[in-house]
């Protein structure tokens, strides 16, 4: 492997920089060079949030170079499409499908997810659309999407880590009494993806 | 470990055996001071956040000239509060290793200008170090004490925000314990800086910053990682990562100098390195700093050889954060060879694809007081009164529907801009701006309107914390960086004692009154402050969670015509639109009561406190 490149993006407030420090922590368990980048502040307001997770030897810069991602993990519809830019055809996206408004005005011009997915395969046809809040739900809260995600990721073939690592820096960062409920989430992410590798086979 | 650059610059303070850090909390900086709060007293090491970044240096620097080592962190624009003192403290000089951090933010993530501070040691003449990620983050903090001690000068570290906030795999050094026991030892014409003693001071510094250079000639930290190829690149800090990267991208066969230790600055290795090539291409963000200073050294030392960067050739912007994209573009001008990626076919159509998105700006959170005082403030001031803003979350305030916020510069600059303009418009003017900046910049100005019997109104949003840098304690709020109790400094108080004869406290959620103690405000013939108060929302809910309380949303009954005031007047997240009707996402709402108050049915129902 030379590198591979996730770029991670959503609204803030939906845990996004944890999924990005557990990729992260994931990796250097597995003894991997890793850069994470995120952004704070006055970005987190409830506004739009992309972080990136970088894996491999010579890697050192810690963003990701535009149409170099390997997966565009979207926790978003919108914010998937608002960070198109880092996709090429190479490029997998995974997809949450819960759309979470900008505002209530501008709810107005929200694209349908059919447009999104238009959007999105003008840059590449590797798209799966994981129902993330839903697999949540079921793992018991809706706060768990974050988890989902990291499992479906944690499924792409070629993605670095073992799944082992990535369970046990998830156990390290998400507070104790949430644990078991994040690990199921990862679980049911995992086994998403899983099945839809199964059926593209 | 994984680390956060500012994480590791934390850890390099365990490693250097630092016993005083002060810091004004401020992004890209503010987790190190954080990091350092959270384990100070096990670590055995005093650490405050002090008023302002001004007083963080001079406690610093008391503490450093009675030989305790001592570092300050701060946001690049903290460093201009502190500049005053950073200049002259160069003449007077340390005893115990001191350390100031700037973390600079190019691209303006979380900031209101993007300058590069490296010209603060250019113009100091203090040592800079400047490192790439944060295994380098945290071991230059401990180089940046030696030399300090080396030289008894502050020596600065100078981060951005793609070394702050970026993780990286830190390997530990051991902890060395830190002394916080000082001796002062009295020496006037050292520390005492009238024209007499400066003088011979200044010359001193000058002889010290001769001696950093020697220190730059042999750092490690300035080496040549790369010999050969068809260019040589020179590059510092993040931008070193993308000239790697942009290079390898292009296949070009480049020769690296890294300066890492970026003032003073080794001409002879620099001299040395520009004499391998016919062609240099400086690699830097924002300014091109190291550029005219090569170009300098160039002309004496190797006059043939071309330089490239962003002065003459413009291949690199001066503005904005640089990325393997941006630099590969301009190594590809320069070299002729050809990107291997057609950076402008996918940007057509990404711009395309950004067209047809609504924009997603940040918000004032569900809940957060100053979205009810700045109802308040817009109601009672309309269009017609002039709103000088400030630097926090409540900057917020200027998106609509409250469209609260007319200029804005630094902080505590409302109170003193707006007596400006009320002495030429005759306006009604409102500042408006939060606890911590109030504290931190906004005293003497409002000292000033009493003094010079300014017309304005200061209102204070105070939230009871510093909420937009990660909720950090400050002289309001009762508890120290050390987590100890403290004596809370009121707002109302220090304005009285400034001298405003028309003080008050609201709580901006009880609409009525809040409006109309503010209308009273706006008629007092003189300075008039008042101080909206009600915890961060964040808070709040945490301490509400913390002690089971369990949050009842606000519901919308069967009185409601659909009128969408709610929606139209507060653009708060938590209420939304859901088939053309509004609704109150039960998620969000934290019941604050606020639409309840407005909507003009009654047709809102929650913990109103009306």
């Amino acid at each position: 492997m030379k590198e591979f490149n996730i770029v991670l993006a959503g609204v803030g407030g939906q845990g996004i920089l944890l999924a990005a420090e557990i990729l992260g922590t994931a990796a250097v368990k597995e003894g991997l060079n890793v850069r994470v980048s995120e952004i704070h502040g006055m970005a987190q307001r409830g506004g739009a949030v992309t972080s990136s997770v970088r894996i491999g030897e010579s890697v050192l810069a810690p963003t990701v170079t535009d149409g170099q991602a390997d997966v565009l993990l979207g926790f978003e519809p919108l914010e998937t499409a608002r960070n198109l830019k880092y996709a090429s055809e190479k490029t997998l996206v995974i997809m949450s499908s819960e759309r979470i408004p900008p505002s209530a005005r501008g709810a107005m011009n929200y694209l349908s997810i059919e447009e999104v997915k238009q959007k999105i395969h003008c840059f590449t046809v590797k798209l799966v659309v994981v129902h993330a809040s839903e697999l949540a739900r079921v793992a018991g809260s809706s706060l768990a999407q974050n988890s989902v995600l990291v499992g479906a990721l944690a499924a792409v073939t070629g993605f670095p880590v073992k799944v082992e690592n990535v369970i046990d820096a998830l156990k390290e960062l998400v507070p104790t009494k949430h644990v078991e409920m994040n690990v199921k989430a990862f679980r049911l992410g995992y086994e998403a993806m899983e099945k839809e590798r199964a059926d593209q086979l | 470990m994984l680390l956060l650059g500012n994480d590791a610059i934390a850890r390099g303070i365990l490693e250097a055996g630092i016993g005083v850090v002060t810091t004004y909390p401020g992004t890209p900086a503010s987790e190190i001071g954080d990091s350092i709060s959270e384990i100070a007293e096990s670590a055995g090491l005093y650490m405050e956040y002090s008023v302002n970044e001004m007083v963080a240096v001079q406690v610093a620097a008391g503490a450093a000239n009675c030989g305790v080592r001592a570092l300050t962190a701060m946001k690049h624009v903290g460093l201009n509060v502190a500049a005053d003192m950073v200049m002259t403290l160069a003449y007077v000089g340390v005893r115990g290793g001191y350390v100031i951090v700037t973390a600079d933010d190019p691209e303006c993530y979380s900031s209101q200008n993007e300058q590069d501070s490296r010209y603060y040691a250019l113009l100091s003449n203090l040592p800079c170090l400047e490192p790439s990620n944060p295994q380098e983050a945290k071991e230059m903090t401990v180089s940046a004490v030696e030399v300090s001690e080396k030289l008894e000068l502050p020596v600065f570290l100078r981060t951005t925000t793609r070394v702050s906030h970026t993780r990286g795999p830190v390997e530990y050094g051991s902890v060395v314990k830190p002394s916080l026991s000082g001796n002062f030892i009295r020496d006037m014409k050292r520390l005492i800086m009238v024209p007499a003693f400066s003088r011979p001071k200044h010359e001193v510094l000058l002889k010290q910053a001769a001696r950093a250079t020697e220190i730059s000639e042999a750092s490690l930290c300035n080496s040549v990682l790369q010999k050969g190829g068809e260019v040589g690149i020179v590059s510092s800090g993040s931008a070193f990562n993308y000239a790697v990267e942009a290079a390898n991208l292009l296949g070009l066969d480049a020769g690296f100098l890294k300066l890492g230790m970026t003032h003073p600055l080794p001409e002879k290795k620099i001299a040395a390195f520009l004499r391998l090539y016919s062609k240099i291409v400086i690699v830097e963000e924002l300014d091109p700093y190291l550029e005219t200073q090569i170009k300098a050294i160039a002309k004496d030392q190797a006059p043939n050889v071309e330089i490239c960067g962003k002065m003459t050739d413009a291949s690199f912007p001066k503005e904005g954060e640089l990325s393997t994209r941006l630099v590969a573009i301009g190594l590809s001008k320069i070299s002729g060879k050809r990107l291997p990626i057609d950076f402008r076919k996918t940007g057509e159509k990404y711009a395309e694809v950004l067209r047809a998105l609504p924009s997603r700006p940040p918000i004032l959170c569900a809940g957060c007081p100053h979205r009810a005082s700045y109802f308040v403030i817009k109601k009672v001031g309309g269009d017609k009164a002039v709103y000088p803003d400030d630097i926090g979350c409540y900057a917020l305030g200027i998106s609509p529907p409250l469209n609260v916020g007319d200029i804005m510069i630094c902080m505590g600059a409302s109170v003193g801009m707006a007596q400006g303009i009320s002495k030429v418009t005759g306006k009604d003017t409102i500042a408006t701006l939060g606890d911590s900046t109030f504290f931190h910049g906004a005293i003497p100005g409002l000292i000033n309107a009493v003094y010079n019997d300014s017309r304005i109104v200061v209102a204070v949003l105070d939230n009871q914390t510093t909420a937009m840098t990660g909720h950090q304690p400050h002289a309001g709020t009762g508890v120290t960086g050390m987590g100890t109790p403290a004596q809370r400094v009121l707002v109302e108080k220090v304005a009285e004692g400034c001298g405003v004869k028309y003080v008050r406290v609201v709580n901006p959620f009880k609409v009525k009154e809040a409006t109309a103690v503010l209308k009273e405000a706006l008629r007092h013939p003189g300075p008039s402050v008042v101080v909206f108060r009600s915890p961060c929302t964040l808070l709040d809910l945490r301490e509400k969670r913390r002690r089971g309380i369990r949050i009842l949303p606000a519901r919308i009954s069967d009185k409601c015509t659909n009128c969408m005031a709610c929606v139209k007047l507060l653009g708060c997240p938590a209420l939304v639109v859901v088939d053309d009707r509004a609704r109150i996402d039960e998620t969000m709402c934290t019941a604050c009561g606020l639409c309840a108050s407005v909507c003009p049915y009654s047709a809102i129902e929650g913990s109103c406190l009306e």
